[in-house]
């Protein structure tokens, strides 16, 4: 386990700085269902081929008191104190789109990586790993059908 | 600030937004009421292995089973790709029907919590929470204030209409009222971060795969232990995790258990601070207590009531407040006038008195007697205190006697000027207990008393010069008196008795303008009254109204008075004098006291000579048919019996259920009144004594003699006529 947390902080480091040399940017589009409810908090994460947590890409939502909702995500970045740096935005309404972008390391790429999203909505119930989808060159632009609250989750390369 | 002020003030601006969240939190109380009717709730006794063994046989796809708060059992699925939540059954695990988190739209929710303003919103509302919090602790002081103590708060509730809702309702919710804001504001301190509820991070746990198959749901010990009284959720392992673990939250923490050897891997108890909110929840919302969330209900739609009612109560004080100008602060004062004043005309005495010493350069306070004290600053005070009724003091200044001795008196001399009418046996008879409570107080004077007769002009420029004199410098009180705004009215017909000598007497109907619902919301025009209230007429070259009980309801459609000559009397003489299509200057002044309250009660009348006027209006408005018994009296049949015909009418109608008539003036006339009550003693007993309510009116005398025979008769039931009184069930109008 504390293997796991270490490599898992040396990529929290990579995701943090844009303005890495060997760096791409990578764009997420998730739009949401009409799900006839209130806005929903989302947590975008990365996890490594062993399932393990490996940074955060952005938290739609800004109450803390809700993110045990959000429950794969809170409980895999437990450890990641900077989880919440420079990440956060508003809860996404049902029916609208989030459109986040991250600089990502090369080296995550085509190497097993996997992008997820939790999702939690008020009175709902939760969905974590509402979405997952493979971080590869070839399913770049590919929309991925998401379980309950999102409809679809694409990722372009630059 | 006072309460009285602050409770003013937040009720008429946030009072507005609270009615936004009362009447959105009257609606959101449905949902916990509808929620109890829609499946049926699990036994508390059952084990929570046992449910999600029945769940798992009829629902494969179940990934979490909750506990309402109702009591049913909710599970949510996946049907394939589907996303389902249903109720089921928990004696079987059979599915009943769809769950939906609320029946309500969203929106509801989100204005009462947030006025659908985000965060900024819920920031507002935890404000006006707080409001409505300190308006009710406000409320209580002056509800305690208005009734009297605490043992007192039961007691009947007097004034308008509008005060009467306000107080009457405000006592029975105010403490649901004050206990829904304070959970409101427990709910706001976690909801905008303030207090955190969780108890820290998750314990990172899985499960341990030894190669087994994972155990059976039914067959994990920690949930054959756990009744479902204490579940609040249950979620299963995901499938496709072989890591991944049972998750179950109770009322009293949460546990991770491994799905292979069914072991505890991890708990978590619930913080207090979850605990508090979780009971703030329950209070708050009413989920899981339907009775509870309907007594909510009622608490949330009174608030608009509460609203309407104050601001009607702030109105109708802002136009029956003595206005005083020019007023400086109390504690900069040097001269303090306190006022003590029924129908208000005592405060223009003031103003008066007020404009004088300012003029001379005094900083000048007045202010209503209730407030009585003096500061550091003080260096004269006046008392102007009118006199009501039997020598009572003027019902704002009804505790301000009490007060006043229990002040420690000081150097300031305190000068008393009462005003009355010396046609009452009790002439000034407040201010005569004031200046004697004042004296004994040892506080000096800087003149004597001085009692005004009839709003006097004249005498209290004779005051105004000796005041002059002992303060040495130059003064004059030039008093107009002020005069509440008249309507004309127009003599309609007349009805002419001969009564006796040279008093003869008449009824007078009168009609009113037509006034516009302009007019009317605006309170111009002549104020709504009933039979029993009061019209004030002013004569032609008097500044002074003189006073007639109305024998007519605004319902009948006509003002109608009963009008004897009194020798040379300058207002009866006019309105005798007058012929149909004539005008007369009038106003309304309400006669609370002695106006009928609506009643099933039997109602028991006693009049004399016009005092039969408001009498007869009671009875012409019986539309219900209210058991009433009159006693009427008079001279003689053939020239004093008003209203003679039109009683006996109502009679046969129904309106009146008995009458007895004496005159004094014919052989075996029967005497008077309180003869013809002596002799049905026993009747009129057993009225009392099954509730009656006695109004009386006639002349002075009359009263007297009437409430002395009844006294007496009463006096086997252990009843008095002062006790009958502090019921208000025994009113009397006296002339």
């Amino acid at each position: 386990m504390s293997k796991l947390l270490l490599t898992t902080l040396a990529t929290t480091c990579v995701l943090a700085i844009p303005t890495l040399a060997h760096s791409r940017q990578v764009t997420l589009t998730a739009q949401l269902k009409n799900y006839g409810g209130d806005g929903a908090y989302l947590a975008a994460y990365l996890t490594d081929a062993k399932g393990a947590y490996a940074g955060t890409l952005w938290v739609a939502g800004g109450k803390a008191k809700y993110y045990k909702h959000l429950s794969n995500w809170n409980r895999l970045s437990a450890g990641d104190a900077k989880r919440l740096n420079g990440v956060t935005g508003a809860s996404v309404g049902a029916g609208r789109t989030l459109k986040v972008t991250a600089d990502l390391a090369d080296a995550l790429i085509d190497a097993g990586y996997e992008i997820r999203i939790d999702a939690a909505v008020e009175d709902m119930r939760d969905s974590p790993s509402d979405v997952r989808v493979p971080l590869s060159t070839g399913n770049a632009g590919k929309p991925q059908a998401g379980k309950q609250y999102i409809r679809t989750l694409t990722f372009q390369l630059q | 600030m006072g309460w009285k002020a602050i409770h003013r003030w937040l009720g008429l601006t946030i009072g507005a937004l609270a009615v936004v969240l009362g009447i959105t939190g009257a609606i959101l109380a449905f949902d916990p009421v509808q929620q109890a009717w829609q499946a049926p709730a699990a036994p508390g006794d059952l084990s929570v292995a046992t449910l999600a063994e029945r769940v798992t046989r009829t629902i494969p796809g179940a990934e979490e089973i909750r506990h309402l708060p109702s009591g049913a059992i909710a599970v949510f699925s996946f049907d394939g790709d589907q996303a389902r939540a249903s109720y089921v059954d928990p004696a079987d695990g059979r599915v009943l029907g769809a769950w939906q988190p609320s029946a309500l739209p969203r929106w509801v929710k989100n204005l009462h919590r947030s006025l659908l303003l985000g965060d900024a919103g819920r920031w507002g509302v935890a404000g006006i929470a707080l409001a409505v919090g300190i308006l009710c602790i406000s409320a209580l002081v002056l509800l305690l204030r208005r009734m009297g103590g605490w043992r007192r708060l039961v007691a009947r509730v007097r004034g308008s209409l509008a005060q009467r809702i306000h107080v009457a309702t405000g006592r029975v919710v105010l403490a649901v009222l004050c206990l829904t804001s304070l959970t409101a504001l427990t709910m706001s301190a976690s909801t905008l971060g303030l207090v955190a509820l969780d108890a820290g991070t998750e314990p990172d746990v899985v499960s341990v795969a030894s190669g087994q198959a994972a155990l059976p749901v039914g067959q994990l010990p920690m949930l054959q232990n756990l009744s479902v009284r204490d579940l609040r959720k249950l979620n299963f392992p995901d499938a496709a995790d072989p890591e991944d673990t049972w998750k179950v939250a109770t009322i009293q923490g949460e546990a991770w258990i491994d799905r292979y050897s069914g072991q505890t891997l991890a708990r978590q108890d619930v913080t207090l601070a979850q605990r508090v909110y979780d009971w703030a929840l329950v209070l708050h919302t009413g989920e899981g207590a339907w009775p509870w969330a309907v007594v909510l209900a009622f608490v949330g739609a009174s608030v608009p009531l509460f609203w309407l009612s104050g601001i009607f109560i702030w109105w109708q004080a802002r136009r029956q407040a003595p206005h005083i100008t020019g007023n400086s602060p109390l504690a900069q004062a040097d001269v303090l006038i306190f006022v003590a004043s029924e129908g208000g005309s005592t405060w223009g005495f003031a103003q008066t008195l007020h404009d004088a010493l300012s003029h001379n350069g005094h900083r000048v306070y007045t202010g209503p007697l209730e407030l009585f004290l003096t500061t550091a600053a003080t260096r004269q005070v006046f008392v102007l205190a009118a006199t009501y009724g039997e020598g009572q003091a003027p019902a704002h200044a009804s505790r301000a006697l009490e007060r006043m001795t229990k002040l420690s008196a000081n150097a300031v001399p305190v000068t008393v000027l009462g005003f009355g009418d010396r046609q009452f046996p009790a002439f000034c008879a407040f201010a005569e207990a004031l200046e004697k409570t004042l004296r004994a107080q040892g506080w000096p004077a800087l003149l004597p008393l001085e009692c005004i007769h009839r709003q006097s002009s004249q005498q209290f420029a004779r005051w105004g010069q000796t005041l002059a004199q002992a303060l040495g410098e130059p003064l004059v009180l030039e008093h107009v008196p002020r005069m509440p705004p008249t309507t004309a009215l127009t003599l309609v017909s007349r009805q002419d008795y001969p009564g006796f000598a040279d008093q003869p007497t008449a009824i007078l109907r009168f009609a009113w303008p037509a006034q516009s619902a302009w007019e009317r919301l605006h309170g111009h025009g002549l104020a709504h009254f009933a039979a029993g209230d009061l019209v004030g007429i002013v004569p032609p070259g008097s500044a002074v109204p003189r006073y007639y009980s109305l024998a007519s309801g605004w319902e009948d459609g006509f003002l109608e008075i009963c009008v004897r000559q009194v020798p040379g009397g300058l207002c009866s003489t006019h309105l005798l004098g007058l012929q149909p299509g004539d005008h007369i200057a009038a106003f309304i002044r309400p006669n609370r006291g002695f106006a009928l309250p609506r009643t099933r009660q039997p109602v028991l009348l006693i009049g004399a000579g016009t005092g039969v006027a408001p009498l007869a209006g009671f009875i012409r408005r019986n539309d219900r048919h209210t058991p009433m018994h009159l006693y009427c009296g008079g001279r003689n049949p053939e020239r004093d019996f008003y209203f003679g015909s039109e009683i006996q009418h109502w009679l046969v109608e129904g309106r009146l259920t008995s009458m007895q008539t004496v005159f004094s003036r014919i052989p075996e006339g029967g005497g008077y009144v309180q003869d013809a009550l002596r002799r049905d003693a026993e009747r009129v007993r057993d009225l009392v004594a099954q509730g009656a309510i006695v109004r009386v009116c006639g002349s002075r005398a009359m009263a007297r003699d009437v409430a002395k025979t009844l006294d007496a008769v009463l006096a086997p039931l252990q009843l008095s006529i002062s006790q009958l009184k502090a019921k208000e069930r025994y009113a009397e109008d006296v002339f």
